[in-house]
């Protein structure tokens, strides 16, 4: 069987074609999926290679150096981890990062579920409801946190008025940022604040989508209200709840605006976390390899929650 | 006739009585959602009257906590005459159109790359996006500021416009691909068939089509530039180039006298544009967050 290569569509001038006509070859380059595909990704992934991966293996550099402002990077090995591991501010910014992370997941995805149940269901304004409930998670946080700021004045205090002087319900006022043990509670009571109207209106969306049938079968068959929320309207909701609570989570143990705006990691080191110790190291003190040392102890907490949040949605992926 | 009007005005009566025992039912329900808006809602009630109030109002507890007694603009007028406000107002501005233009732009590229053609290495690429959308930025502000230092870019605007889009583009694109796969590919093949270019049909057919996502993508773009906090602090130097967020601050809250009049002023109207903004759009903002929630 000889074949003969008779090829009507693509000739064997190619350079001939390509030199007569330059535009037939940016076209099928521009057509191709296979080659199109590259072109469109090509700046938005050249912006993220300059600016997310080459900062990323920079501060890995970083941290195993000695590095000041204006100095020179000398390479230290893992000096910069032993010397913040000797530090009561480095265990301090560990757990304070993980305490306010976990105990604000737990109050907004409370309070969130809660939010969504009661919205979930037809009643007069429901639509000015929703938009106005969404209004702490959709304020600029640095204009919100102000307010929260003024409202814990340690002096003038509005919510100390009310309980002490007015209501009588307390005897002294509450040091909302003066004292260690209230403020981490005051950072967290801010942040849940926040976050519960984004994670009620996600879930809310995601229970409007359960079909009625369902539920409509539920009830017939004598299911409580109760019963029906855990057994039909939870388990299909459980894939948005999840990411949305994941993604809340990684924001959250890298927060930088509330603790910094609110008491910049004080009392006495009782609020900071990886963000605000960063900060004050590499930008206020000007030990860049320590505060490089510190954003890099995050990482493996974050590979860890990336990895969840990523099989979470590839399975979703697959069933949708 | 009688009769009739008699069995009416029965009617009525019952549909009230029916109307008032719903709505008897649904008390302790608007009570809840009444609480609840009210610890939602109360700080910006708090900052707005304050905003209205002069000095010694501020202060004095006395009275009536949630009404101003002497309403006045004097906050306003005291802020809108903060040297360099406008300079800083204009700032702002320009970082987050500048970014906000080129972050979009790059995403729709990447998100229609990423949900409509087929290569190879398109899942890699959305893993990536989606791992640089969940980085914080808490992570990279450290060796990002020495690298702008090394460039030469370190302190002035063009460190935000360039630092910006790093949670801006990954953000958009995903949110940008969900969008694209629910378009529809017909027009844009039929566009082709008819004579078009792939990208004159993806430019003027498709892009028409999904104009609802690219604006969902460009208005949360714009609010988060607005919002930023601390690449605006770390990556600026001077006064000429504060951003309004910490322009205000440093302008306002010095050492420990804080005005705050002006502070409150300022929130309130830097939250007004945003908070309409999402009015207007709020159900596709809603669609979108979970549509990206669901997508990735």
């Amino acid at each position: 069987m000889t074949v003969t290569p008779v090829a009507p569509h693509e000739p064997e001038p190619v350079v001939y074609a390509r030199a007569r006509s330059p535009g037939i070859r940016w076209a099928t380059l521009f057509h191709r999926d296979e080659s199109l595909g590259y072109i469109l990704l090509a700046p938005g992934f050249i912006i993220l290679a300059l600016l997310m991966a080459y900062p990323f293996v920079y501060a890995v550099f970083l941290s195993f150096t000695s590095k000041r402002i204006g100095g020179p990077a000398t390479f230290v090995g893992w000096e910069n981890y032993a010397k913040l591991a000797s530090t009561d501010l480095y265990w301090k910014t560990i757990w304070n990062s993980i305490y306010y992370t976990v105990v604000a997941l737990v109050f907004k995805f409370v309070g969130g579920l809660g939010l969504a149940v009661m919205l979930n269901r037809p009643f007069v304004g429901q639509r000015l409801a929703k938009a106005l409930l969404l209004l702490p998670w959709i304020i600029p946080t640095v204009f919100s946190t102000l307010i929260w700021w003024w409202l814990f004045d340690p002096a003038f205090s509005v919510i100390n008025e009310v309980l002490v002087v007015k209501w009588k319900l307390l005897s002294k006022p509450i040091p909302f940022l003066t004292d260690g043990n209230t403020a981490m509670a005051s950072l967290i009571m801010v942040n849940v604040w926040r976050g519960v109207p984004f994670f009620g209106i996600s879930f809310l969306a995601a229970m409007q989508a359960v079909p009625d049938e369902l539920l409509e079968a539920a009830r017939v068959d004598g299911a409580t209200p109760w019963r029906t929320f855990w057994s039909i309207t939870f388990p299909l909701i459980v894939p948005v709840v999840g990411v949305v609570a994941l993604i809340s989570t990684i924001g959250t143990l890298g927060d930088f605006d509330l603790p910094f705006l609110l008491t910049r990691g004080g009392p006495n080191d009782a609020t900071t976390m990886f963000a605000v110790t960063a900060y004050t190291l590499s930008l206020s003190s000007g030990l860049i390899g320590l505060g490089a040392a510190v954003s890099m102890t995050m990482f493996p907490l974050l590979a860890i929650l990336v990895v969840v949040s990523l099989l979470q949605v590839r399975q979703r992926q697959g069933v949708s | 006739m009688a009769e009739s009007t008699a069995i009416q005005l029965k009617r009525r009566q019952g549909l009230v009585a029916v109307v008032l025992r719903r709505l008897r039912g649904e008390v302790p329900f608007y009570l809840l959602l009444l609480f609840v808006s009210f610890l939602l809602l109360f700080p910006f009630y708090w900052g707005f009257i304050t905003s209205l109030k002069f000095e010694k109002e501020i202060f004095d507890f006395t009275g009536n906590l949630l009404w101003v007694k002497n309403p006045s603009l004097a906050n306003y007028q005291t802020l809108f005459k903060t040297p360099r406000f406008f300079i800083w107002l204009r700032n702002t501005m320009l970082v987050s159109t500048v970014t906000t233009v080129l972050s979009v732009i790059v995403s729709i590229m990447a998100g229609y790359s990423i949900a409509r053609l087929k290569f190879r290495g398109v899942t890699a690429a959305s893993v990536i996006v989606f791992v640089t959308y969940l980085a914080p930025k808490g992570l990279l502000f450290v060796p990002l500021a020495q690298i702008l230092n090394d460039w030469s870019l370190l302190g002035g605007l063009p460190a935000l416009m360039i630092t910006y889009p790093t949670f801006l583009i990954p953000f958009c694109t995903w949110l940008l691909s969900g969008y694209f796969s629910n378009v529809p590919v017909e027009p844009e093949e039929c566009a082709m068939i008819d004579g078009a270019s792939r990208i004159g049909a993806i430019i003027r057919v498709t892009l028409p089509m999904a104009w609802p996502g690219i604006l969902t993508a460009a208005i949360f773009s714009f609010t988060l530039s607005w919002n930023e906090l601390l690449y605006s602090l770390a990556f600026v130097r001077g006064e000429e180039n504060r951003l309004l967020t910490n322009g205000v601050m440093s302008a306002f809250a010095r050492s420990d006298i804080y005005f705050w009049g002006p502070l409150m002023a300022a929130s309130t109207l830097a939250s007004v544009p945003v908070a309409l903004l999402y009015f207007l759009f709020m159900d596709r903002f809603v669609s979108g967050i979970t549509a990206g929630a669901t997508k990735g």
